[in-house]
């Protein structure tokens, strides 16, 4: 347990040491904040409501969470420091959750900066709380999984924008499972292919209705994508 | 201390290690020499848990690294090559996330790494960021890094590599001072590092051992005859014939022919007929003979002509266009 916060700690002051998050942190909040000035100010009359901006910032993830997570295995590759980690007591799954960890951290820190434009909101009116809660939870899983696949994607290279644009590439695969669903004409091919889709699982939460499979779908996708990044350093140890 | 036992790593494209077979005793420095793309590192991280062996056990304090992989890693520290450093910390961050890694008790991190800080000179850097630092420094943080935790086993890739001759000497010193404590085996391509700080040789060539011993110990493990270099007072001829009636002497050669008919002294080079020491024997045939010796002396080969015996002898056979090796090697014997 030491062994992984220590791992944790590391990669939280990492992410705070590059350039790249701070770029990322950036690219969110004034992305997140034109779709909150378009769908709150802009649109009127306004509505006090969450869900449309909700949508919107999850979108970004797309393009951020490979920024944060590209360096995280892979530079570990590039400085040599996987000799460090992979000779030292601490198992690879104590190293890959501790990164993890820290990733979903950042996670936490993305969602909770945006709880800034339900608070002006609600200056306006009263907000619909499960459904404000429920929406945050469902950035938040989205996020948290959306991070487990770019560490994966960072385990395969030691070239960190090779790591990103594979990150983005899956990302943006599991994104468009929604469209490949709406083209295929109904029945049960498309229930298969919409069940492997990332933000349809998100409509429940954001309705604000909690359904214990929405959330252990992104939890699954989550470890399912830490446990291939294990297997992936695993097998360095064959080269 | 450590037992590799017929640990091959074999790849389909290139060439690994084969049977690599040593063991190492507590306290001892171990050199491991070869040339490059001889298999120094791959060995080095099998030994240290970073690569799996396709064949083969390794054993460190008689516990198998594949059947404990976190108590034997816990018993040895490990320099790679590029010392393991992220470059955006501070030293001191650097090491408490080391100290914490490697289980070292939280009450006693301060302790410790302030102790391995004052060993390695660190003294001052502490908050530096270690992008900042030069070279030397680096490696300095590298082996701190590797002793922190202070492992029985120091595991150590080039050491001295790409530093200048000050750093070099500095570190070969710590390293001497850390294999007081510590088991030692280090990786080099510095030939004099060996002489000076090692007690063993283990010379790997192509991927196997090819020779294992005591630096002092070279020259007959070589397979070499035993050779003297002598200086009689007698002439030349009467005493080159004396030497060869010796049963044990195969050979006696005048050093210098054309001095040899005046000059009141004779130097000889002989050659056993085996590796039998025939100092003595010698020694009381130019006594009985009544011929003085002014100098004998022992000729032993220095550790760049077995390196390059060791290492060229194969290549120049399947590589015939080296000549440069093959002069290294002439030069060697004849000096």
């Amino acid at each position: 347990m030491r062994r992984m916060m220590a791992v944790y700690r590391k990669e939280l002051q990492m992410f705070f040491y590059s350039p790249t998050s701070y770029v990322a942190f950036a690219v969110y909040v004034l992305m997140s904040s034109i779709f909150f000035y378009l769908a709150f100010v802009l649109s009127q009359p306004s509505t006090i409501d969450i869900r449309g901006l909700v949508g919107n910032t999850t979108f970004i993830y797309l393009f951020i969470v490979p920024l944060l997570t590209m360096r995280l295995v892979a530079d570990e590759f590039r400085h040599g420091t996987d000799e460090l980690l992979l000779t030292s007591p601490a198992s690879l799954t104590e190293i890959v959750l501790g990164k993890y960890a820290a990733a979903a951290t950042v996670q936490l820190m993305l969602v909770v900066t945006s709880l800034i434009y339900p608070l002006i909101e609600s200056q306006y009116g009263t907000l619909d709380k499960p459904v404000l809660w429920l929406s945050y939870l469902s950035m938040f899983l989205l996020g948290a999984a959306m991070m487990a696949i770019g560490l994966f994607a960072s385990s395969l290279s030691a070239n960190q924008m090779v790591s990103g644009i594979v990150a983005f590439v899956l990302l943006l695969v599991l994104w468009l499972v929604d469209w490949i669903a709406g083209s295929v004409s109904g029945g049960t091919l498309k229930d298969v292919i919409t069940q492997f889709s990332l933000n349809a699982r998100m409509a429940n939460l954001q309705k604000g209705v909690l359904n214990g499979s929405d959330v252990l779908f992104y939890v699954t996708l989550a470890a399912l994508f830490l446990l291939l990044s294990i297997q992936v350093l695993e097998r360095k140890r064959w080269r | 201390m450590l037992e590799v036992k017929q640990v091959s790593k074999l790849y389909e494209n290139r060439r690994g290690v084969r049977n690599i077979d040593f063991s190492m005793s507590r306290g001892e420095i171990v050199g491991f020499l070869g040339p490059n793309g001889a298999g120094k590192t791959t060995t080095m991280r099998m030994i240290t848990g970073y690569l799996n062996p396709t064949k083969g056990s390794i054993a460190v304090d008689g516990l198998s690294m594949a059947d404990h992989p976190r108590k034997t890693r816990k018993k040895i520290g490990y320099l790679p090559e590029t010392p393991p450093l992220y470059p955006e910390l501070t030293v001191e961050a650097y090491l408490k996330f080391i100290a914490d890694l490697r289980d070292v008790p939280a009450r006693e991190q301060k302790r410790r790494i302030a102790e391995t800080i004052g060993k390695l000179g660190l003294q001052g850097r502490e908050r530096q960021i270690i992008r900042s630092l030069s070279k030397g420094y680096k490696q300095r943080v590298g082996l701190a890094q590797a002793i922190l935790h202070q492992p029985d086993l120091l595991i150590l890739d080039e050491p001295t590599s790409g530093l200048d001759p000050k750093q070099i000497i500095e570190i070969r010193d710590l390293i001497r001072e850390l294999g007081e404590n510590h088991t030692v085996l280090l990786s080099t391509h510095i030939l004099p590092e060996v002489n000076a700080i090692c007690n063993r040789v283990l010379i790997i060539n192509q991927g196997q051992v090819v020779l294992d011993e005591k630096p002092e110990n070279l020259g007959s493990a070589m397979g070499e005859q035993f050779e003297l270099r002598l200086e009689v007072k007698g002439p030349a001829q009467e005493v080159r014939s004396q030497l060869k009636r010796l049963s044990a002497v195969a050979e006696a050669k005048l050093m210098d022919e054309e001095s040899a008919a005046d000059a009141e002294t004779v130097k000889l080079l002989v050659t056993a007929k085996d590796r039998t020491d025939i100092r003595e024997e010698v020694f009381f045939a130019m006594a009985k003979a009544g011929y003085p010796i002014l100098e004998m002396k022992r000729e032993s080969l220095s550790l760049e002509d077995i390196f390059l015996k060791l290492t060229t002898e194969e290549p120049a056979a399947s590589r015939p266009g080296e000549p440069d090796d093959d002069d290294h090697e002439e030069a060697g014997e004849d000096a």
